[in-house]
């Protein structure tokens, strides 16, 4: 099963903030961006509470003092949102799952399949809705995804 | 009279003094500009060098920011009209990023960039030498230096590996726009010469007017001898006069600094 779970901050996000403005500059019609972290576990059985947990206990994914945590309920990208991963390097070097891999497998939940973190930027409208499709894709293909190197997934 | 070389400062350059430092060194009349100085300033420049650094915190990604910050509209007016542009590690990333390298088929969007190191994506600090593989005369940047130069640097970045799709690898490679790769400081190329997994083994890449050079790792941190870590400082013990002499990595800004003369007279 797909378990997807997002790292947001608490605190005023400045890298959001900043691609925000760098957006409405070059004149995609975006109101507001948000940013977090987000990890998909492909795991036998449920385990979302499981890795739910896992995650908000290692330090370096998750600051009680500055980030809220929450497993969702889908395992795709929200309306307006993209998810942002990596290609991966030749020897798979590029990978972002960075320390959430050792801090989900030393804690011995077991049946993971396969563990990946992308950043998942959402985007709204000036009445505060998700963003069209069509806006999405021009904030990806302006600033948030550089396909060179970069994969960007939309709903 | 001196070329005028605008050395530009976003938000996050840290590399700033010592490029301005190997400018003037060569000669150049160099200055510090700031990403809110007023553009027509900006553009009154002969060059440009984008130093190192993290320009608005990577945001984003490496120098994604800084590659639509209204200061490159300066740039990328001058690069057209031919003045020479070098990138140099977060430089050379704003440069990919923004378009202004490779820019095969004059495109003003990003066909390659400087992905997270391999093995491991992590940082790599580490001497590293790179050689000129492109006739000299193919860049204005390079036109002085001698061919197949070696020139010592420091690799200093998380991310510098070029990654690109096979197609744009396969076109830098024919149509010539990879100017250094990495090397070993007899000039042989090895897998272990490349710090970062890099692909063709690149340190820079050029346009295809060869008037913008992008290089990942800093020639500026290895342009007086007493920086070298070889047997040239280790000769020049006791000679303080050898040991602060210009070298090694200075050699690239003085065939950036003849381009630039060469641009203020024409």
């Amino acid at each position: 099963m797909i378990r997807c779970v997002d790292v947001a901050l608490t605190i005023p996000d400045n890298e959001a903030l900043t691609a925000l403005a760098t957006l409405q500059r070059l004149g995609v019609p975006v109101d507001a961006l948000t940013r977090a972290d987000l990890y998909r576990c492909d795991i036998e059985g449920d385990g979302g509470d499981e890795l739910l947990a896992i995650l908000r206990g290692s330090e370096s994914i998750f600051n009680p003092n500055k980030h809220r945590i929450a497993l969702r309920t889908g395992a795709n990208p929200l309306a307006g949102e993209v998810w942002i991963d990596a290609l991966d390097a030749p020897d798979g070097g590029d990978s972002l799952a960075g320390a959430a891999v050792p801090a989900v497998r030393g804690r011995g939940l077991p049946g993971i399949r396969r563990l990946e973190r992308f950043t998942a930027w959402r985007l709204f409208d000036r009445d505060g809705a998700p963003a069209a499709t069509s806006v999405v894709t021009a904030a990806v293909e302006t600033l948030l995804c550089n396909p060179a190197f970069q994969k960007a997934t939309v709903t | 009279m001196s070329a005028r070389a605008g050395i530009l400062i976003f938000p996050g350059t840290n590399s700033e003094e010592e490029t301005l430092r190997a400018a003037r060194a060569v000669g150049l009349a160099a200055e510090l500009v700031g990403w809110n100085a007023p553009l027509d300033d900006v553009r009154a420049f002969d060059a440009y060098v984008l130093p190192g650094g993290f320009a608005y915190e990577d945001r984003v990604r490496a120098g994604a920011i800084a590659a639509h910050d209204r200061l490159m509209g300066a740039v990328r007016e001058g690069a057209a009209a031919g003045k020479p542009v070098l990138g140099i590690c977060n430089g050379a990333q704003i440069l990919l990023e923004s378009g202004l390298a490779p820019q095969l088929d004059d495109a003003a969007r990003s066909q390659a960039g400087f992905a997270r190191n391999a093995p491991g994506g992590r940082f790599r600090s580490t001497h590293v030498h790179v050689k000129l593989v492109l006739p000299p005369a193919r860049s204005a940047i390079t036109a002085t230096l001698p061919d197949g130069l070696v020139l010592p640097a420091w690799a200093s970045h998380a991310e510098g590996r070029l990654a690109a799709s096979a197609a744009v690898l396969g076109r830098l490679q024919d149509e010539g726009r990879v100017a250094f790769v990495y090397c070993e400081a007899d000039g042989r190329s090895l897998p272990q010469s490349v710090p970062n997994g890099s692909a063709l083994g690149a340190a820079a890449l050029i346009n295809g007017r060869g008037n913008v050079l992008a290089i990942m790792p800093h020639p500026e941190r290895d342009a007086w001898t007493f920086m070298h870590h070889d047997v040239a400082r280790d000769r020049a013990r006791g000679d303080a006069r050898t040991m602060l002499a210009a070298s090694g990595g200075i050699a690239l800004f003085a065939g950036f600094a003849a381009a630039a003369e060469r641009y203020a007279r024409a």
